[in-house]
């Protein structure tokens, strides 16, 4: 094959591409509409693991002291906890500390808390935990260790995290399953599309192997047709998922309690690059499947 | 150029074509004639590979056609060329680009396809149309077209399917005038056709056929 051969096929094929433009427009528009379902699942998937991670490399425990305990015996607890192995960083927060965040981050509690007088919160030991106590029952057990008659309670609201772990989990699943249906449905339709563009070229098709046309011949310009298809699918898939996320992030930025959780990132370059390579692969088999029939039927 | 022994073609129960053996020697003008169903368009099907005999040898242009791998005849069709009945023209193309493809299909570079597309319209009379599309030909200069494409790669062997079919008496006389033409050349020429008028204006060797079988006179 000669460097004059592949000239005459690319012309083949963008030819082909600017003739039968409605069809070509539906192949890439399915491609892009299944690369967005994909993409979508991606950006969900990646902020929720963003979260869920954030979480996990940020695991505290509140312990409540009981109101029988000195403030000598605090700062002892708090020196006895800071030397366990697991402890990265223990803080002594007293009653007036306590009232003073609260006073901070609760608007209009003044007078509320006034009523209740000073000592209403009780003093407590925030510990935060090496990233490594990441699962719930390490850290019941941990809490269960330092609980003594010295406080009252503890916090350690993690078994939620670990749902919502479950929960990340089945997500990915489901997407993975999901994610392939939407690849074969698109595939199918697709397919089905090429297959009406040969079809409309049926008679060129026939005429060109009669005048000895090869299979290449007749197969590569369908290839690159479809390569095209699945790449601007592809493409256009990308940049709806930039203004989405763009939507997105406005969105949240505007809400006080989503732009506490976290910064909402887009598809990293990796991810970028496998839907352009799924939106590439989606037409290239489409496009092979479909042509391979047709030759098939002709011979 | 072409050769058969005891060639027999069958369509499930229906047998086209039964025992054919016949030779056609390098630059011969030969007709394959014989009453509608008598075998003509499956003998021509057989020599450009469209099918493949049921039993027998059959060769053409040196490639044995009953051991032909499907992968092999593009080779077989480059070196022959194919005209039909009802022109086989891709309407959506010019006639040069109609003509070119049967360069194209081989990688020829588009500058040496032009010369060679002016230079075969100049053989078959229409010098100058190839930028026309074939719906504005008349029907005797869309064969002139078929014909030009047919012979655009200098074939060894031009085949014609009931090519002046479909044209009145002058347009026949002038398209077996260009096959004549082709002939002188060097290229072995084979017309399938029923037209006994025009076999007699144009006299050459005839291979009858009736009832799928060679008529011995």
């Amino acid at each position: 094959m000669t460097l004059t051969f592949f000239q005459h096929i690319f012309r083949r094929a963008t030819r082909s591409i600017w003739e039968n433009l409605y069809l070509n427009a539906v192949s890439a528009s399915v491609i892009g509409a299944s690369l967005v379902l994909l993409g979508l699942y991606s950006l969900i998937q990646n902020n929720l693991s963003t979260v869920i991670d954030s979480w996990n490399k940020d695991i505290h425990i509140s312990v409540y002291f009981a109101e029988t305990v000195d403030d000598e015996r605090r700062l002892d607890l708090r020196d006895q906890i800071h030397a366990m192995p697991e402890v990265v960083q223990v803080r002594y927060v007293s009653e007036s500390d306590a009232k003073k965040w609260m006073l901070e981050e609760v608007s209009g509690i003044e007078e509320t808390l006034s009523e209740l007088g000073d000592n209403i919160l009780p003093a407590s030991l925030e510990i935060t935990l090496d990233a490594q106590m990441a699962h719930p029952k390490q850290i019941e057990n941990f809490a269960k260790r330092i609980q003594t008659e010295d406080f009252v309670t503890a916090d350690y609201g993690v078994e939620w995290v670990d749902k919502f772990n479950a929960f990340l989990r089945m997500f990915q699943t489901l997407g993975t399953v999901v994610g392939l249906l939407i690849i074969v449905a698109a595939m199918f339709l697709v397919t089905n599309t090429v297959h009406l563009v040969i079809y409309n070229r049926r008679n060129e098709l026939e005429i060109a192997k009669l005048v000895g046309a090869t299979q290449s011949f007749i197969l590569l310009p369908f290839l690159i047709e479809g390569a095209i298809q699945g790449l601007i699918g592809a493409l256009g898939a990308l940049t709806c998922l930039w203004v989405i996320h763009k939507t997105l992030v406005g969105q949240v930025q505007q809400s006080e309690t989503l732009k506490l959780v976290t910064d909402l990132t887009f598809i990293p370059t990796s991810q970028q690059i496998i839907l352009l390579m799924i939106g590439l692969t989606l037409g290239l088999v489409a496009a092979l499947i479909a042509t391979l029939r047709f030759l098939r039927k002709v011979g | 150029m072409i050769r058969l022994y005891n060639v027999h073609k069958q369509y499930g129960q229906h047998v086209a074509l039964r025992d054919v053996s016949f030779t056609v020697s390098k630059g011969d003008f030969c007709y394959i004639t014989g009453p509608s169903g008598a075998g003509k368009t499956t003998m021509l099907k057989l020599l450009y590979g469209a099918i493949q005999p049921s039993a027998g040898q059959l060769q053409v242009a040196g490639m044995n056609l009953s051991m032909l791998k499907k992968n092999q005849l593009p080779r077989l069709r480059q070196q022959i060329g194919i005209v039909f009945q009802d022109f086989k023209l891709i309407p959506s193309r010019t006639v040069g680009e109609n003509i070119g493809l049967a360069l194209e299909v081989i990688g020829t570079p588009r500058n040496l396809i032009e010369r060679r597309v002016q230079a075969v319209l100049n053989i078959v009379g229409l010098p100058g149309r190839d930028h026309l599309y074939p719906a504005y030909l008349s029907g005797g200069e869309q064969q002139r077209v078929a014909i030009a494409r047919a012979i655009i790669n200098d074939p060894s062997i031009l085949l014609a399917d009931e090519p002046t079919g479909n044209l009145d008496g002058a347009m026949a006389v002038a398209v077996m005038d260009i096959l004549q033409k082709i002939n002188l050349r060097g290229t072995t020429v084979l017309v399938a056709t029923h037209d006994a008028a025009l076999m007699k204006r144009f006299p050459y060797r005839c291979i009858r056929f009736r009832n799928g079988q060679l008529e011995k006179r």
